[in-house]
């Protein structure tokens, strides 16, 4: 035929299939003994030979100082680097004359994770966190106010690997 | 200084200037910046910040630019090694004390000495853990504190306050590195011009207690304007954060008000920023005033003038630009009209040791503008005129109770409004209008100097500038009429100021000529 039609021989009468599922198990079972390369999450969140980078950036943390006040001074200079336009600050000034945030809001939407306000920041205030897990049942919960920001409690962002002196 | 011309070459480019001009002035017409902190050209230089150490070929040493007068045939280097060494270490000395507060400083973003630091400044200190000389914040009075920590010793405000102003109440105190700005006890910083302190600082020394805190400088929006607190028509700078204004300026204009501003005028921009302000248009039907078109409005305004039988009074607010000043009474009529401007007084307040220069007692900006444009009545005999009137049109008053009593005699009123004005019964339309700092336009001051502002913030809702309502009544008041489409246009068009537009004036004015009386538009 001219446009080269391959014509398959089918069997004429019934084959058994115990061959191919032998053959098929065989490969099942090999795997059960080799190294296992996942890992049981939610469970298991990290195992020996793996676990989330410390460079990893997440959901912010802003830190609070010994007082349990968050270190954040209302420089206005995180607003200004943020690429994504997602934080909202206004200064104000507390009863010591100190300038502090009056409002602080952190659109985690919007964000793009990038950590330039981590690395702006003076006072070494606000950090992305290694944190990935953040499900809400409603959206307005991801815009994070500064008592929720200073609430959090995961490690904050390296931004670089400490193990590899190239990075920073 | 003569008109004899000398040639000098800074940074390799030759300037020719008058002779008896300094270094740093003459680096300007080079497009050379030369780092300063105590020099500014509205004050004495007394060469102590020695920042502007340039070398000059054939001197012995560098030399401060800012007291330096050039020579015929000098050659300056302001970019070269040795001048940059010494003011690198000028700027070590500067920074030995000077604390590490930029987050929190207000100058932070317009700060001379962030800026130099920057440019030509040590990477980073030798002094490691030596502690910093401290001393707490102290309050000037009124509006100013002084943070000593961060001063660099330029005595800027101490020349301001007692050659300038001619109220010498500052004063270095101490020596050496334990120097400090003081005040004389008993004393406060409270003349009217004192605000300009905060300006002349270069670093974030003195302080506005009312900006404090307010805004980062680079968060800021600046628009050229013109101060619309008295007929001295300063030229100021509007500072806006997302369409709020929170802060005032002056802007340099040499022949009006140099580089300064006075206290009244700095504070009184609160009113810009009203939140309950008319959005649209509202006529009167049924006895309740209702929103509608600016369609119907106008035509609504056009009928109401063409019908009105006898006489028509204008009353406009001191904060009136020219040409809605010059629409308005256009719209009005030529024959049948008493037009005035309410016009605020209060004390004169000069500024001490430069001519013509003070808060004035009239505090409306447009007031000889006014004039100029014919509205040459009395505020008192334009009220007594609104008996009997057939229309009274108000173009944005701030009305007291006498005001509003006379205009409730009127039986139809027009009120280009910013903001309502519940007290008033008879009104038939109000017609929501833009304020000074959200339109353009031109006030003439008490010199005849005709100078621009330009719109700071967006106008609310569907407000409109009260020339483009006016004319655009006006313009359906008739056949073959049309309304000017631009600012400029509707500022061309009358009569004062046939054939100039706003490119004439440009940024810092232009002294008109024009007689009073032959001004009737």
């Amino acid at each position: 035929m001219a446009i080269g039609v391959k014509v398959m021989a089918r069997p004429e009468r019934e084959v058994s299939y115990v061959r191919a599922t032998l053959k098929g198990m065989a490969l099942t079972f090999k795997h059960m003994l080799q190294a296992r390369v996942t890992m049981q999450y939610p469970e298991a969140k990290s195992t020996d030979d793996w676990r989330i980078a410390t460079r990893w950036r997440g959901t912010h943390r802003m830190l609070t100082d010994e007082q349990g006040r968050s270190k954040c001074v209302a420089c206005g200079l995180c607003p200004q680097i943020c690429p994504a336009n997602c934080i909202k600050l206004v200064p104000g000034e507390d009863e010591a004359g100190n300038r502090y945030p009056l409002i602080y809001e952190i659109d985690e939407f919007r964000c793009v994770f990038c950590g330039y306000c981590q690395e702006v920041c003076p006072e070494e205030a606000i950090h992305v966190g290694v944190h990935y897990e953040n499900s809400e049942y409603s959206r307005d919960r991801f815009v994070y106010d500064l008592e929720r920001l200073s609430a959090q409690t995961h490690p904050v962002s390296t931004l670089w690997d400490p193990s590899d002196p190239r990075g920073e | 200084m003569s008109n004899e011309l000398v040639s000098v070459t800074i940074d390799g480019v030759l300037v020719q200037v008058p002779k008896g001009t300094t270094i740093i002035e003459a680096a300007k017409h080079a497009g050379v910046l030369i780092p300063h902190y105590c020099y500014h050209p509205s004050l004495p230089s007394p060469a102590v910040c020695r920042m502007c150490l340039v070398e000059v070929e054939k001197a012995p040493k560098l030399a401060p630019a800012c007291v330096t007068a050039v020579a015929e045939g000098q050659v300056v280097h302001v970019d070269s090694p040795v001048a940059k060494e010494a003011r690198k270490a000028v700027l070590e000395f500067l920074l030995i004390n000077h604390p590490l507060d930029c987050p929190i400083c207000d100058q932070s973003g317009e700060c001379e000495l962030q800026d130099f630091v920057f440019q030509e400044g040590r990477s980073g200190s030798r002094y490691g853990d030596y502690p910093k000389r401290y001393a707490p914040v102290e309050d000037f009075g009124r509006d100013i504190l002084y943070v000593p920590n961060r001063c660099i010793l330029c005595t800027r405000c101490v020349r301001f306050m007692d050659s300038v102003v001619g109220d010498p109440v500052l004063e270095v105190y101490e020596r050496g590195d334990r120097a400090y700005i003081g005040i004389d006890t008993e004393q406060l910083l409270d003349h009217p011009w004192s605000g300009n302190v905060v300006d002349l600082c270069p670093v974030g020394s003195l302080l506005s207690k009312d900006f404090l805190h307010k805004a980062r400088a680079w968060d800021l929006d600046k628009t050229a304007s013109i101060c619309p607190g008295c007929t001295q028509g300063c030229n100021m700078t509007i500072d806006t954060r997302d369409s709020v204004v929170v802060r005032l300026r002056p802007r340099p204009n040499l022949d009006v008000n140099r580089h300064f501003m006075c206290d009244t005028g700095r504070a009184d921009y609160r009113w810009m920023n009203r939140g309950d302000r008319v959005e649209a248009p509202l006529r009167l039907e049924g006895g309740r005033l209702h929103a509608c078109e600016w369609d119907t409005a106008l035509a609504r305004l056009a009928a109401l003038v063409l019908a009105a039988e006898g006489s028509i009074v204008v009353l406009a607010g001191g904060r009136a630009s020219c040409e809605s000043i010059g629409w308005t009474l256009k719209l009005a009529g030529d024959t049948r009209r008493a037009a005035a401007m309410k016009v605020p007084l209060g004390a004169e307040a000069a500024i001490g040791n430069i001519p013509n220069l003070a808060l004035r007692a009239e505090r409306a900006a447009n007031v000889e503008g006014a004039r100029v444009l014919g509205m040459t009545a009395s505020w008192t005999d334009a009220v007594a005129a609104l008996r009997g009137a057939a229309l009274a049109i108000v173009l944005d008053v701030e009305l007291d109770d006498g005001d509003v009593n006379a205009l409730n005699q009127v039986a139809q009123v027009v009120h280009f409004a910013t903001v309502p004005e519940p007290r008033l019964q008879t009104v038939q339309l109000v017609l929501p209008v833009a304020t000074m700092a959200e339109e353009q336009g031109v006030y003439v001051n008490c010199d005849r100097r005709a100078q621009r502002f330009l719109p700071a913030r967006s106008a609310p809702g569907m407000a409109r500038s009260a020339w483009w309502v006016a004319s655009q009544g006006w313009a359906r008041g008739g056949d073959n009429r049309s309304a000017p489409s631009t600012a400029s246009e509707a500022f061309g068009a009358l009569a004062p100021f046939a054939g100039l537009d706003y490119r004439d004036l440009g940024l810092t004015g232009r002294a008109i000529d024009v007689a009073v009386a032959g001004a009737v538009a």
